[in-house]
């Protein structure tokens, strides 16, 4: 049985894969893809937890993590394609009205 | 047991990479694509089988197809600028992530499990639809009737979001409407092949409406 850390490990990987996405890509879009990958890997690491302690409140808690995600997406996605259709671009430097 | 884990965590990096790396921004979907999955199965591996099954129908499925119609809808595949307004953001970033990467590994490396995992395994009962949901309906049930709520807000709110704005109080959005007074017969003689070079010159468009 694979232990616990390796999951912990590989988890904290794509955790920082994410974050390197975050701030790197200048597409909104791409933005929101990173977040998502973030999003998996704690995913990953309740499920781990989850199984560690014999408690399916980890589970339960992804199910709702991933329904929040959804939620989110189809929010994010809805004010790109608003932004979009405003201004013409998603590139997040142009997007910096709210700035200072 | 453990090849598949090894399998899988790479496969999970490796599409993990494409997602932040890739130029195309359908490539990069189509790498998270892959993660998804690589995850689904690890989630498999980690006795949650109802959770599997939702990664791949809810996140590989419906999340990512949304992600890729509005990549084709906004036409924004291709990279919108190579200038970084920070200066070394790229690297400062990669210094960062390997930083995060290495503490979490770390980090991981300090943690016991609390009993003996075939025991913490035995007692999920497979992750099964059963487990979850007597877990869902009975500690978490408030939670999940907020859930609820906020699943039909999200969904209004994305209808409010991108619903186009004011129309006429006919019911016909403006730019679908004739303008007035145009000239009606010029545009019938157009033949329907020649529409899209007529829009790009629109200086040469009457010119060869009336020869």
């Amino acid at each position: 049985m694979v232990p616990t850390t390796s999951y912990l490990a590989l988890s904290g990987i794509l955790f920082a894969l994410g974050m390197i996405g975050v701030l790197t890509r200048r597409t909104a879009i791409m933005v929101f893809l990173s977040v998502e990958l973030m999003l998996n890997a704690a995913n990953l690491a309740l499920v781990a937890f989850a199984r560690s302690w014999g408690d399916p409140t980890g589970q339960t808690a992804v199910f709702i993590v991933m329904t929040l995600a959804a939620a989110e997406v189809a929010i994010g996605l809805a004010i790109i394609v608003a932004i979009f259709r405003k201004r013409e671009t998603t590139n997040v430097d142009d997007l910096a009205a709210l700035k200072g | 047991m453990m090849l598949a884990f090894i399998l899988l965590g790479a496969l999970a990096i490796v599409g993990g990479v494409i997602t932040i790396a890739a130029k195309n921004a359908v490539h990069a979907s189509l790498g998270l694509v892959g993660t998804l999955l690589c995850v689904a199965g690890l989630f498999a591996t980690l006795n949650a089988s109802f959770l599997a099954a939702t990664q791949v129908i809810v996140y590989a499925g419906a999340v990512m197809v949304l992600f890729l119609f509005v990549i084709m809808l906004l036409n924004a595949n291709q990279p919108v600028t190579e200038r970084d307004p920070v200066p070394y953001v790229r690297e400062l970033a990669g210094i960062g992530g390997t930083l995060l990467a290495g503490a979490f590994v770390v980090l991981a490396f300090t943690f016991k499990d609390p009993r003996p995992l075939a025991e913490g395994a035995e007692a999920l009962r497979g992750g099964s639809a059963l487990v979850m949901g007597e877990t869902l309906l009975t500690r978490f049930l408030l939670p999940f009737e907020a859930v609820s709520i906020l699943l039909l807000v999200a969904i209004v709110g994305a209808v409010a979001l991108v619903q186009r704005p004011a129309a006429q109080p006919d019911g016909v959005p403006d730019e679908l409407e004739e303008p007035v007074g145009a000239p009606q017969e010029e545009r019938r003689q157009v033949p329907r092949g020649a529409a899209p070079a007529l829009m790009q010159t629109r200086g040469a468009q009457d010119g060869e409406v009336r020869a």
